[in-house]
This record gives structure tokens, sequence and C-alpha cells, in this order.
């Protein structure tokens, strides 16, 4: 099962990706595009009531 | 006066882009040449999924052996999938199968007049399975609903056998799909699980019926342990009647490959053309420019390590941290990408450096 994470803000604020994590410790940047489909199972798995990991704390 | 033949569509060998199959003789593996990824992971294009399997399959480009009649045609590369162990049988929500999605656009706009049953697309490949038995394949077309046809095809063991089936036009194709989203699909039904079988009609359009997708299947080869399924030379094209396979570079297949998956790698110390700029000492702003436009905004992963090459070097960065700094609209041409490190001086410029053997960038817009 895949998990989902939010990234930390940047200086420019906050970005438009989501960070996927696969079983095989595969990482993947998944932007907020409607045409990309990992976002389309993105939104899919929002959908169905989950909510992806907090960022991660930064300095 | 001199009068000049004109080769009529589908009734002659016409050249030039006629497959709108992408990598039909399987010459790209960007991702690699095997693989056990549920999903794309070996031959470009050609996706593999498996669902209830005890063993997950082994998906490969292969060596096409010399002598067969495919290599005689010219093919090199074929796609092959290896089942592997299902210890538990063939159970009735199980499945696996090989797809190729079609943008689209491009089945839209081939020429095939879509809502017209006298207008035909024909697919032609050729294919070997170590067990003897019939398969099915099976289209989908995504209009305002969405259709299928079934076909099947038997084969001996062991032996490379030459499948074509054509399909008509339909009146509802009238909203098929036309953008870059996926408008049709090509699957080949290895094994389906009775969950998603029945009696399906074969050779005719209908509406999608997930509990119906063909007859139900015999479950012999996906209970050999690591039976295995061949492909290559496929070839979809406009028209009644299989043409002869319409062979491309392996350049010009790349840059078709390329709108839907483009990997840069790397080994130590190679710079691979990406430049960009320091932020406030910590963050490296940088661009990649595509080959060839992407199908869409694409997803982004790395291995290994690289650094930011610049008048002050940054620290190394695993490849992996690398995330998005702009989403692209309209055509996609390029990507912003960012990475936050340190050792960096504000203002100044440079690019990605890799770091260690193994660095890649992938960048996914797959259907």
């Amino acid at each position: 099962m895949s998990t989902y994470q939010l990234y930390p803000d940047t200086s420019k604020g906050p970005v438009s990706c989501v960070k996927r994590t696969d079983n095989d410790g595969s990482i993947w940047c998944i932007p907020f595009s409607e045409d990309n489909t990992d976002y389309k199972k993105y939104l899919e798995w929002v959908a169905e009531g989950n909510k992806p990991k907090a960022a991660d704390k930064t300095d | 006066m001199s009068l000049i033949k004109v080769k009529s569509r589908g009734t002659d060998n016409v050249g030039g882009r006629r497959n709108i199959i992408i990598n039909g003789a399987m010459q790209l593996a960007q991702r690699g040449t095997s693989s056990t990824a549920n999903g794309y992971g070996s031959v470009d294009r050609f996706q593999i999924l498996a669902g209830g399997a005890d063993e997950a399959p082994t998906h490969a480009q292969v060596d096409v052996a010399s002598g067969t009649t495919p290599y005689g045609l010219g093919f090199r590369k074929a796609l092959k999938l290896t089942n592997g162990n299902q210890t538990s049988g063939a159970g009735a929500a199980d499945y696996m199968g090989i797809w190729q999605h079609i943008e689209g656009q491009n089945i839209s706009q081939s020429g095939w007049n879509t809502t017209d049953p006298n207008s035909k697309l024909t697919l032609s490949y050729w294919v070997k399975s170590s067990v003897a038995q019939t398969f099915y394949g099976r289209f989908r077309a995504f209009a305002s609903s969405q259709y299928e046809y079934t076909y099947s095809f038997a084969l001996s063991a062991n032996t490379w056998t030459k499948v074509t089936t054509t399909v008509p036009g339909n009146s509802n194709f009238s909203s098929l799909v036309n953008t870059n989203a996926v408008g049709f699909y090509h699957v080949w039904q290895c094994f389906w699980g009775t969950d998603y079988t029945n009696n399906k009609t074969l050779g005719e359009w209908a509406v999608k019926d997930n509990a119906n997708k063909s007859p139900d299947m015999t479950s012999t080869w996906y209970t050999t342990n690591d039976a295995t399924f061949e492909i290559t030379g496929v070839q979809l094209e406009v028209g009644d009647a299989a043409t002869d396979f319409s062979h491309r570079t392996f350049a010009e297949e790349l840059s078709l490959c390329q709108r839907y998956f483009y990997k840069v790698e790397g080994a130590s110390s190679d710079r691979v053309g990406i430049g960009g700029y320091v932020v406030g000492a910590s963050e490296a702003r940088m661009d990649v420019v595509f080959p060839c436009a992407m199908r869409a905004a694409p997803t982004i992963s790395g291995t290994g390590t690289a650094q930011f090459d610049g008048h002050a070097d940054s620290a190394d960065f695993n490849c992996s941290a690398i995330i998005i700094d702009e989403v692209p609209t309209g055509i996609v041409s390029g990507l912003g990408i960012q990475i936050a490190t340190s050792g960096m001086t504000n203002g100044h410029s440079g690019g990605l450096r890799f770091r260690g053997s193994g660095g890649t960038l992938s960048f996914t817009a797959e259907l």
C-alpha cells in the first residue's frame, strides 16, 4: 500500500505536489495537475476518506 | 499525359505513421529490461497489471530468437510476461494482463471514422505462449459511456502466431475522447477470473460490463508455474486489413515514448543539462527541458545522489528529495524543480551533477 505525505512549504510558500512512497521504498512527487493519472488516483484516495500525512517539520 | 497512382488507405500498403500503437516492436525499455512492478516497469508504453496474484509476474524486454518468423520480419525484441507461481490457483477475482492505453486525440484523429460501422481499425501482432490455450483480447473505447469489444485467439504451445482482428466504428462514438486523456485501449487477457467473465458475445461493441468482459477463461496458463506469454510487432491501423508492420527507427520510437516517460541518468560527476540558480543559500531551483512535450505535468522520481554544482557546490542530496517547483500549464515542454540543500551561495547559478553511479531522474506522464 502506498502512503501519501504533504511537502513542507518552500520560500515560495505551499508547493503544488504531494509525496507518494511505495512498498518498495520508491518516492514519487506528484503534481497537482488533473491530467496526471497519479494525481487522479490520489484524489480518488482522498475521496475515500483518507488524508495524507502532515509535512515533515523544517527549521 | 503521365498518371500518378495514389494508394488508397486500408487497401494497400501506405507508408509513414500508420501504426497508432507506440513501441509496438518493443524496442524501448527506458525503465529497465525486467520488472515485477504492477504497472509500467519494463517495455515502454506497455502496462502489466495483476490482481490477486500469489506471486507477482515478471515482465521483461527479451530478444526474439533468430530463425523464427518474427525475427525474419525484422523484430529483435519482444515483451515477455512470466506469470509466477500462483499457489492458490485461479481465484475468481484474479486477473493478469498487458495493456496499451492510447491518447484520445491519437485515436479520434487517426483517420478512423469512429461513428461509421463501415470504417475499421485493424490490430495485428505476433504472440507466443508456453501453454496451449485460447486467450482473449479486448478493446475499450472511452466515449460518454465506455464500450468494449472482445475477441479470441487460440495458441499452440511455444509457437509464434500472428493474430489479426478488425473492429468497426460505432454510432455511439461521436463523443469518443479527443483530448490528451485516455480514449482507447487494448488488453491481452492472459487470465481473468470468473468475477469478471461470463458469456460475453465476441466480435461486437457493447457497454462495458465489469462482470462480463469475456467468456469464462481456461486457467491452464495462469496455474502453470512460470508460464510465459510474449508479444511483438503490435500494430493498430486504420483500415480493414493488416498491412506489413511499419518499422520505426529507435530515435523515432524513443521520441514517441518520451511524451509519456522521460528518464535522465548519469554516472558520478555527470552533468545532464539541468541548469538553475540558488535562492537563499539552501534552495536550488532548476529547469528541466523535455526533448518532447509531455502528455501532462509529470510525476517525478529519482535515485542516487546529486549536488547543485555551482560557484559553491551544495551538499549531496538524494535525487528522490527533488520536488516540483512549478506545475506547468498548457503544452508541457519543461518543468521547474527544486531541492533544499546547504552550502550554496544565494544568487549563484549552476546545475545538477550526479554524485554516484546509478543517478536518475524520471518523469512520468503515462495514461
